[in-house]
């Protein structure tokens, strides 16, 4: 607060030193300049004291000014201050007009306090955008002048404004204020200048938008606050510099927040990753690697082990042929749906002679072993050897009336695949010969 | 194979709890007493490739067709039934890229980003665990019959 006055009572004394640098020349809070006039002259409202040059506009009134929204009156209390000044504003139209004549008088250099005092009102009625451009167009005058230390601290001058009269959201805007006053002030004002014509007819929207040619601070006065511009704002200004490492703090820190929604759809990306990563982990054996790499490893290697027992699988399969069959006829009755197969087979011969039977399994095993044992399977017989069959039958002693020997599970499905293994088909033809006259207590060995 | 490709694919009953064993169980069976039937028992090599195929398509029949990768092994054994091009890829791990091993192994594979990729790749080791342990138990259970 008190730094924003002591600025100002700065830039006075700067500008009185100053006066005699060149041909512009820095209005002296006296203010008795054809600028001033001017823009006396191009009021619409009465500014009484305007009318004399140097009632409000000396050191006093302004820190007056500085001090009434200093303390953090809202704007529309310093009014009644700043009417009993002269300095009001009928509307924004009347503001951007105003502006315009600033930007007209650029070759005479703005007077500072002037300017500052429409910055006043205009921040009292809430136009910030055409503060920062009023003040700019001021500043870039100025600087334009060559006096370097003036639009220093004209600019701070400035600045004090936004901070102090706007509050709040406005901290970001330091910097902008400060750094754009020395950077090329003509371009900038020249770009600002059209701008503002431009958005003469238009509303405070206008100002809103980046205007063409215009620098990345003239956005920033466009832009409510753009933290992100700020840093990157037209450097070369002792003031600037120190404004801006602040600034880029804010920005670093809310970037850490992962505000950014890139790395907020990295951040799910690499989360999912993770999950998959675990549930591999857990099906892969030896899982328990912790490098991603290794693990990834890990479950490449699986995969081609699991396909190599597959290969391998199949290919060892062609041996067993028989094996396969029972089997087969088990799940195909007790499988979802069931089985034509296995109904077929069941219904083939159950109350045919045992000798049809035979005839039927000898001929089906000459065709496919497979679907003569699952016949044989679903008529609850089974192949064995003679000897075995022989062993059984008399250890079973008694030959049942008719009807074949129901042959337990286990055994036969061994005697099965001894019989399928003999070469010989009539050996396991034998068998069931046997077995059928075991049954019938004959015992016809061929 | 035509043969196979007779098979129905019915809709997986749970598909929250995966693959179920006993669908594969039958499935694979059907295929292989399929396989058994129609190959001439000379060329043993031809059955061997015949079961192996059968193998994978009763994986992916049981494996639905909400899979990416069992869309794919369907795919390349119609595609093969038709042109009977049969091209086993020899598969090797660059040091470099594991990502790219993985696709070329994983059916499918080629077209997914990473955090698919990685998906179908549990779901693959799933229903090739689950096979491998089927064709597993009918061998040993056939084995078993031996003297």
């Amino acid at each position: 607060m008190q730094h924003g006055s002591r600025e100002v009572r700065g830039g006075m004394a700067a500008s009185a030193l100053h006066d005699d640098h060149g041909p512009q020349q820095i209005q002296n809070p006296g203010l008795h300049d054809d600028f001033f006039d001017q823009m006396l002259s191009g009021l619409p409202s009465a500014w009484p004291d305007l009318g004399n040059p140097k009632s409000p506009w000396d050191a006093s009134a302004a820190q007056k000014l500085f001090r009434i929204d200093l303390a953090g009156k809202p704007p529309d209390e310093s009014q009644p201050e700043a009417a009993t000044e002269g300095l009001r504003y009928a509307s924004y139209d009347e503001a951007t007009m105003l502006a315009s004549r600033l930007s007209q008088s650029q070759g005479s250099g703005g007077s500072s306090p002037t300017g500052e005092a429409m910055m006043l009102q205009l921040n009292n009625h809430h136009i910030l955008p055409a503060v920062g451009l009023s003040r700019t167009a001021v500043g870039g005058g100025v600087g334009e002048s060559g006096l370097l230390p003036l639009p220093l601290t004209l600019g701070s001058c400035g600045a004090a404004d936004p901070r102090i009269i706007v509050e709040t959201p406005r901290d970001e805007m330091d910097p902008p204020f400060e750094s754009p006053d020395h950077n090329g002030g003509e371009e900038l004002y020249n770009g600002l200048g059209g701008s503002i014509r431009a958005a003469q007819p238009g509303t405070g929207q206008h100002f809103h938008h980046p205007q063409q040619g215009a620098s990345m601070s003239s956005q920033n006065y466009g832009g409510a606050a753009a933290p992100a511009g700020v840093g990157q704002g037209p450097a070369a200004s002792a003031s600037s510099g120190g404004g801006t490492p602040p600034q880029k703090q804010k920005v670093r820190a809310r970037r850490g927040q992962a505000t950014d929604p890139h790395s907020i759809a990295e951040r799910l990306r690499r989360e999912r990753i993770a999950e998959r990563m675990k549930a591999l982990q857990e099906l892969v054996p030896n899982g328990n690697k912790t490098d991603k790499a290794s693990m990834l490893d890990e479950i490449i290697d699986y995969v081609k082990f699991l396909q190599l027992q597959v290969k391998v699988l199949s290919m060892s399969r062609l041996g067993g042929a028989a094996a396969v069959a029972p089997l087969v006829a088990d799940v195909s009755t007790e499988g979802p749906g069931g089985r034509a197969g296995a109904n077929g087979a069941a219904a083939g011969g159950n109350n045919d002679s045992l000798r049809a039977t035979e005839h039927r399994v000898a001929k089906m095993m000459e065709e496919d072993m497979g679907s003569a044992m699952q016949y044989l399977q679903g008529k609850g017989l089974c192949l064995m050897p003679i000897s075995l069959a022989s062993a059984i039958s008399s250890a079973a002693c008694r030959p049942s009336a008719g009807g074949l020997v129901p042959a337990p599970p286990a055994p036969p499905t061994s005697a099965a695949a001894a019989a399928a293994e003999s070469p010989a088909a009539s050996s396991s033809a034998s068998a069931l010969t046997v077995q059928s006259a075991a049954a019938d207590a004959t015992a016809p060995k061929r | 194979m035509d043969s196979k490709s007779s098979a129905c694919s019915s809709p997986n009953p749970n598909p929250t709890l995966g693959p179920s064993k006993l669908m594969l169980a039958f499935r694979f069976l059907r295929a292989l007493s399929l396989v058994r039937r129609t190959t001439p028992a000379s060329s043993r090599t031809c059955r061997g490739r015949r079961i192996e195929r059968a193998a994978y398509a009763s994986m992916a029949y049981t494996a639905g067709a909400s899979r990416a990768w069992s869309r794919a092994v369907l795919r390349r054994l119609h595609h093969r039934a038709r042109r009977r091009a049969v091209a086993p890829r020899r598969l090797s791990t660059t040091a470099g890229n594991r990502a790219e091993a993985l696709r070329r192994l994983v059916p499918g594979g080629g077209g997914m980003d990473y955090c698919t990729l990685l998906e179908e790749t549990a779901d693959y080791i799933k229903c090739l665990s689950m096979q491998v342990e089927l064709m597993q138990g009918i061998v040993d259970s056939a084995s078993s019959y031996g003297p």
